[in-house]
């Protein structure tokens, strides 16, 4: 009796302090948009109008490095960057096309290197600033600029020459390439940068450190952009609020300008199984999930009223290659002994191990069958780019047995596999501990290559030491890894072209050591060089098709990518490839939620 | 008195610069560098990479870079430059200075809340010594002592999601921007009850438990006998003698809590997602963000240091047979 008695204090007591502290049902309300008269070159979207209001919230694993365009490196900071900046011209991935954004429209001349952008007339920056020519040269102008280093300034060159830019009027610039560059119209969509604001750093060198998260933290408004929103306060590691620029370029067929949403929150939370917890738990809008929790995070989604959906594969790779690098340290030892470099070099081996895989048994065993083998070096995520015809090595252990006999290998009474010098046949796999999913890959590999007679040994090593190993010491026999793909085959150039960095196999090589790595160089040259989509296609195909067969790369599976989404929100147009919200300033919400 | 201060300043010198040498050298043992997770991006360019690496003085060896750093470090112009965090391209400083607040209002709470708790608690302990209340009371210090901070951060997290009458982690909520000021303190003190109880759970043990043991030992001095002798009341015996010297070496225990002020719960802040110092060193530590960490070190250090200096000119105000000359 006393017992219950005391938990019934404790526990009124308990709510009683919570009320007291949190007075909870508060709702965040609209604080009401400053009206300023639509931009004569207002961009009208296509999707039917609808009604302005409400929050959209989202979970993010890390913080924003950074609001600095030139500096920024990673996906959290990038995306904060185009929720508040624009560029010329950006990609609908609905369409799978460049699409105007600043630029109205453009010209491509004769030869194919001279593009002439109209930009939109009307146009101002979110503190009302009028945005002109003048900053797109600015923005280039800084981009080149020696003084600071910054990704774009390989994007924005040609043969190691930078892009001619030049200003015909306020509101028309040209820009030409050395020689044609194909990736161009999807690369210039860098965003444009403000030149009254950010000109006295860019003259007194301190431009890469504009645009901290201190700037955004003590004078948000300091960072004027011409994207969707502009920012209203962030709290490093704690939440990031967005609100309307109002400003900004895009309308709907009602007039009314873009975006619908009051305001955008982004929580940062420590990691990535945070996130997907805060979305399952009502917390948030939307979240990417991965295929192993899925199952779970469905059955909460009548609920909270959201629908987990299966978006097909993802666009990032997994494989497993073979050290092909012959050369020696610094004591002359070489990389790779040189009875395996012998192997590992031999076409019929790589091929074997590839049929020695069970890409199938990979599926269900690491991702619980939510996932795709991987044949090429673009995933079918990438419908653009995707070879569906290369060479397949479906799960076949009795012919990768015949090609390493047809290579000398043999299977002797012990059930080793032996080379033809009497060699045992094992190796040692390396990759990043850090990566549950890899370890897990190469542990079901480990498995696979004892049926065909071969040991296999798995090195987990810290990020570091893996990345030193792959890249600088070489010391290492085989390994696992995984890219996340870009969009176009240019990003792939440092990881196809034989003086790469990431020719994983055996990289930064002067002159190609094999007659096929030196066609894929070629080949990948020529896709540079013309605007024709079509004919780009071919040669890449002809890539990836040579990459299938000689297995320099031997790709295994590829996970799907699943997204949950609140039923509430309207708009949503899915692309094939890429996030469920892209089109972040042209949804909104059918009811607001009771919280 | 003065003399022992400047001794103690004087001293904090060499420390710092064996800290963080040493720093600097277990940080350049470690493989890699800042710059690994750019390496592995296909589309870095070569040329950008080795700009980047000449940008941070990665390309020295790491004495070189050691003295470099405390070329700028060290006032001439009187003022010092502690570097600049490749992450965030933010100077060092005002980077734990974000971090600053939530990590001292953690800190000031749970070491308020562990010495309201634990000194009568390890008083009573002691007055009634071997009763049942002494024994219960030990036993759960020794549980709380060997429940480790972040399995009892994720019970906390637990309780919160369970009952709902704590928020899931964090500082503030999602509308404390929206928050007049008065709501706003209420909403920083309701993030702040569970982690408060969880960094502090663990010192009431420990405080508790030495406070008994004092508090035994002085009741059993000659000087008390003689106050119950003379006819000194017993509770004036017990508060206003054996109090007063039971409770010197919590001061200088104290002293040594304020240097954990800053260095903070690491642990909880990362279980509980409190955006505190730790949160960031740890961070830092991962990517070889070498300035942040060293930062970070010069910072802790002192704070130990001046802790430490601020229990001993305590102990002599509360004790005057203590004197420094």
């Amino acid at each position: 009796m006393r017992d219950i008695r005391f938990s019934k204090v404790f526990r009124i007591g308990f709510a009683g302090l919570a009320v007291f502290f949190c007075a909870c049902g508060s709702e965040i309300e609209s604080e009401g948009r400053e009206e300023h008269p639509l931009p004569e070159g207002v961009d009208v979207v296509e999707r039917p109008p609808g009604v302005a209001g409400d929050i959209f919230t989202g979970t993010s694993a890390g913080t924003p490095a950074t609001f600095n365009p030139l500096v920024a490196e990673d996906a959290t900071s990038s995306d904060a960057i185009q929720r508040l900046l624009s560029g010329l011209t950006r990609f609908d991935p609905v369409k799978d096309e460049v699409v105007p954004s600043l630029a109205e429209s453009w010209e491509i001349s004769e030869d194919g290197r001279s593009f002439t952008f109209h930009l939109r007339r009307g146009v101002r920056w979110s503190d009302g600033e009028p945005f002109t020519a003048d900053d797109v040269i600015f923005t280039f102008d800084a981009i080149y600029d020696e003084r600071y280093p910054n990704r774009m300034q390989m994007e924005f060159s040609v043969g190691g020459e930078p892009f001619e830019v030049e200003k015909i009027d306020d509101y028309t610039v040209r820009i030409t390439t050395a020689e044609i560059y194909a990736p161009f119209l999807l690369y210039i969509g860098t965003a444009i940068l403000p030149k009254h604001k950010l000109y006295e750093a860019y003259e007194n060198g301190t431009l890469l450190r504009a645009w901290t998260i201190s700037t955004a933290s003590r004078t948000p408004r300091e960072i004027v952009g011409t994207g969707p929103f502009r920012i209203r306060s962030f709290r490093p590691a704690q939440r990031m609020i967005y609100e309307p620029n109002p400003h900004y370029w895009r309308a709907d067929q009602e007039g009314r300008r873009l975006p619908y949403v009051d305001f955008f929150i982004e929580r940062f939370v420590q990691d990535q199984n945070a996130t997907m917890v805060a979305f399952a738990s009502g917390q948030s809008d939307h979240q990417a999930i991965t295929p192993d929790q899925v199952a779970w995070i469905r059955r909460n989604a009548e609920l909270h009223d959201y629908t987990v959906s299966d978006r097909g594969p993802s666009t990032s790779t997994s494989f497993i290659w073979f050290n092909q690098n012959p050369g020696s340290n610094e004591n002359g030892t070489p990389f790779v002994e040189p009875h395996k470099l012998k192997w590992f070099t031999d076409q019929r081996f790589r091929q074997a191990i590839s049929y020695g895989i069970d890409r199938q048994g990979l599926i269900d065993g690491v991702i619980f069958g939510r996932g795709e083998p991987l044949w090429s070096s673009i995933s079918p995520a990438n419908r653009q780019w995707h070879n569906p015809d290369v060479k397949q090595y479906p799960y076949d252990p009795e012919r990768a047995r015949e090609l390493l006999e047809a290579a000398g290998f043999e299977r002797r009474a012990d059930g080793n596999l032996y080379d033809a010098e009497g060699n045992r046949v094992t190796f040692s796999i390396i990759t990043n501990e850090d990566n549950r999913l890899r370890a897990n890959m190469a542990t079901v590999f480990m498995e696979n290559m004892k049926d065909l007679g071969i040991e296999v040994r798995l090195r987990l090593l810290d990020f570091s030491n893996f990345v030193n190993r792959i890249m600088e010491s070489f010391n290492y026999e085989a390994g696992l890894l995984g890219f996340t793909g870009g969009r176009d085959p240019h990003g792939g150039m440092s990881i196809y072209s034989s003086g790469g960095r990431l020719h994983v196999w055996h990289p930064n090589q002067p002159e190609p050591a094999t007659d096929w790595e030196a066609r894929i160089d070629e080949l990948m040259q020529m896709q540079l060089r013309t605007l024709d989509e079509d004919e780009r296609r071919e040669y890449f195909n002809e890539v990836q098709r040579i990459m299938s067969e000689q297995m320099p790369l031997i790709y295994l599976i590829t996970p799907n990518i699943y997204e949950g989404l609140r039923n509430r929100w309207n708009n949503i147009d899915p692309p094939n490839m890429g996030s469920l919200i892209w089109n972040l300033d042209e949804i909104w919400a059918e009811k607001r939620l009771l919280r | 008195m003065r003399t022992v201060i400047a001794r103690r300043l004087l001293a904090l010198i060499p420390m710092l610069l064996g800290i963080t040498f040493l720093a600097m050298l277990l940080m350049s043992l470690a493989p890699g560098d800042f710059l690994d997770q750019v390496r592995m991006q296909r589309d870095a360019d070569p040329d950008y990479i080795e700009r980047l690496e000449r940008e941070f003085g990665l390309d020295n060896p790491w004495y070189v870079r050691y003295f470099l750093w405390l070329k700028n470090v060290l006032p001439w112009d009187l003022r010092s430059d502690f570097g600049y965090s490749f992450h965030y391209k933010v100077d060092v400083w005002e980077l734990l200075g974000q971090r600053l607040p939530a990590t001292i209002i953690l800190s000031l709470t749970s070491l308020t809340f562990a010495w309201i708790i634990a000194i009568p608690l390890g008083v009573l302990a002691a007055i009634y010594k071997d009763s049942i209340f002494d024994r219960v009371s030990s036993i759960l210090a020794y549980a709380a002592l060997s429940i480790p901070e972040f399995f009892l951060a994720l019970l906390a997290l637990f309780f919160a999601a369970r009952t709902g009458l704590f928020p899931l982690g964090g500082f503030t909520s999602t509308e404390y921007e929206f928050m007049s000021p008065i709501r706003r303190l209420f909403d920083i003190a309701h993030h702040l009850v569970l982690p408060t109880i969880v960094v502090g759970i663990g010192s009431i043990a420990s405080i508790m438990r030495i406070m008994r043991a004092n508090f035994i030992d002085n009741i059993r001095s000659e000087y008390v006998t003689t106050a119950r002798a003379k006819g000194v009341p017993e509770g004036i015996v017990m508060f206003r003698h054996v109090f007063r010297n039971a409770i010197n070496p919590l001061i200088t225990a104290a002293g040594f809590a304020f240097s954990t002020v800053l260095s903070g719960a690491l642990m909880v802040e990362i279980v509980m997602n409190y955006p505190g110092i730790g949160h960031l060193v740890f961070h830092a530590l991962l990517q070889q963000d070498q300035f942040v960490v060293l930062g970070a070190l010069v910072m802790g250090s002192t704070m130990l240091i001046m802790g430490n200096l601020l229990a001993d000119l305590l102990l002599a105000w509360n004790d005057p047979r203590i004197r420094y000359d």
